[in-house]
């Protein structure tokens, strides 16, 4: 039972459809995620790694399946999406900073919409954050001003502005240029450390190895292995797995 | 001086010639001054273009408005309508915005499928039979005619927006409107803008068909003057004149915006 109430959010034959069932993008995917994993999603190009994340918020809608988060089912049409969103942040591959806004506004806007913060609680809210990720004296720049590193370390702490529960990465680095994908990840592992529950969407081996506590491998809209990266990288059971750590390792 | 000089100072004449010009100058001359006296200062018939346009101007701004404000209203309930689609479980909900749909796309439907100036008349002579406020009439009826072009206009503004910014707002837990509201409506006004001056343009001159419905506004001025003076070439030249340095004026003016929105942010 201890173990079940640990369980943050649980999947269960998770399935998307497009064009009427001629692509299975998800093919029946079951796991749960519990408080404090950092479960890192990997898989060759097509495999519905994105799809899956974005199930998980229902930013796509899944054809069947089931999703519980926290107890609720997601899919339920009593289920207030919004007020689940809340709990749960993400950050994407293009980071989506709303270019009209200041960075303080970009942090600013849905804790004090939503959450009905003051505007000097938002304020040191978001000024405590920017302090940790060294982006204080960005704060009245647009994200035009910012490097891609800075836009996407801006995005992380923009979703925790929500103090949400689970944090979703699809592909954080992905967009960025080498030397400023470390400075991205730096901010994740920290995130990791503190206690953060992450799904991650990534192509960087290093930081599945390092900070992930397990490790999904998908193909084909399924998952074909999961376990410790430890085994992952070591001891991989899966013939496709093994075939596609030989191609990215 | 050789044969072929003689000849051109023999015919040309230059003294009869200058004086023929001289004539003819003065005789135009007159004859202006006569026709701008008769057209515009006799009776203070200037007056009317004066009046003519004060008419056009306001009957324009306040249709510009009410356009917009309607064209954002149904191109929100448009595009929400695909968006939402997929979102929205069958309910009350779905249901109205279902309705508003089809409401909106009968809207855009007519109003872009029938000429103006039949939409005022229905509006004057029909809907609003019972008011005699012939400035009210037409800028509501010139509101609404603009309100379908508008809503197009912003609805491509929207569709323009990068899909990720909406998903970003909605990962955050911002409901639908919200997200519209503060980071759909915004971008998409932004990139529209000059489109939506533009539409200000067209309805300065579209304007002109007031007249049908009685309404004194610049083109019509124009035309009772012609009336009172019999004489058709400087009242409608005058009015024409007065349509072109308006609509160039507020083309540079877009213009000038257009740069502005480039070099700004993004
Ligand atoms: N809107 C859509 N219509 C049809 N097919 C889609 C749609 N979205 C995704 N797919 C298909 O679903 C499958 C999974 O896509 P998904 O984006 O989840 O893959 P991914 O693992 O994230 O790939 P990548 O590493 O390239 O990001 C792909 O085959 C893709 O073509
Ligand atoms: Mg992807």
């Amino acid at each position: 039972m201890s173990a079940d109430n640990d369980v943050l959010i649980s999947v269960k034959d998770l399935c998307k459809h497009y064009n009427g069932g001629a692509i299975k993008a998800l093919d029946g995917i079951s796991t749960d995620i519990r408080k404090g994993e950092v479960v890192v999603v990997i898989g060759p190009s097509g495999s519905g790694k994105s799809t899956f994340l974005r199930s998980l918020n229902l930013l796509e809608r899944p054809t069947s399946g089931s999703i519980i988060f926290k107890g609720e089912d997601l899919l339920s049409a009593k289920t207030d999406i919004n007020k689940l969103r809340q709990k749960m942040g993400m950050v994407f591959q293009h980071f989506n900073l709303f270019p009209h806004l200041t960075i303080k506004r970009n942090m600013t806007l849905a804790p004090m919409k939503i959450l009905g913060l003051s505007a000097e609680d938002a304020e040191k809210r978001c000024k405590d954050l920017l302090a940790r990720v060294n982006l204080a004296d960005r704060i009245d720049s647009y994200p035009s001003q910012l490097s891609g590193g800075q836009k996407q370390r801006i995005a992380i702490v923009r979703a925790l502005m929500m103090e949400p529960e689970v944090m979703l990465f699809d592909e954080p680095t992905s967009a960025l240029d080498p030397e400023m994908v470390g400075e991205v990840l730096e901010v994740m592992k920290q995130l990791a450390d503190g206690g953060m529950t992450m799904v991650c969407v990534t192509h960087e081996m290093g930081f599945a190895r390092e900070v992930g506590t397990r490790v999904i491998f998908m193909d084909q809209g399924k998952i074909l292995e999961e376990n410790t990266p430890e085994q992952i990288f070591t001891n991989p059971q899966n013939d496709r797995l093994k075939a596609f750590l030989n191609k990215v390792l | 001086m050789d044969a072929l000089t003689r000849i051109v100072l023999e015919t040309a004449e230059p003294s009869g010639f200058f004086a023929t010009v001289w004539a003819w100058l003065l005789k135009t001359w007159t004859s202006l001054k006569l026709d701008f006296i008769n057209n515009f200062v006799t009776g203070n018939r200037y007056k009317y273009i004066l009046k003519g346009l004060g008419v056009t101007f306001t009957v324009t701004f306040f249709a510009t408005l009410i356009g917009i404000a309607l064209g954002v209203i149904v191109a929100i309930i448009r595009s929400s309508h695909d968006k939402l689609d997929d979102e929205l479980h069958p309910g009350l909900g779905k249901t109205v915005l279902g309705i508003l749909d089809n409401i909106s796309r009968v809207y855009l439907t007519v109003i872009r499928g029938t000429p103006t100036v039949v939409q005022l008349m229905i509006a004057y002579f029909i809907i609003w039979k019972s008011s005699n406020n012939k400035i009210l009439i037409a800028t509501l009826a010139f509101g609404i005619n603009s309100g379908a072009y508008v809503a197009e206009i912003i609805r491509s503004g929207i569709m323009s927006i990068d899909p990720g910014q909406f998903e970003a707002g909605r990962s955050l837990g911002l409901n639908y409107i919200q997200t519209m509201a503060y980071i759909i409506i915004p971008q998409a006004l932004k990139t529209v803008l000059p489109a939506l001056a533009n539409e200000f343009i067209v309805l300065i001159k579209e304007t002109s068909i007031s007249g049908y419905v009685g309404l004194e506004d610049l083109s019509k001025g124009g035309d009772i003057i012609r009336s009172l003076s019999y004489s058709a070439y400087m009242p409608l030249i005058a009015v024409a004149l007065i349509y072109l340095v308006i609509v160039m004026f507020f083309t540079k003016l877009v213009s000038l915006l257009e740069r502005r929105l480039r070099n700004s942010e993004r």
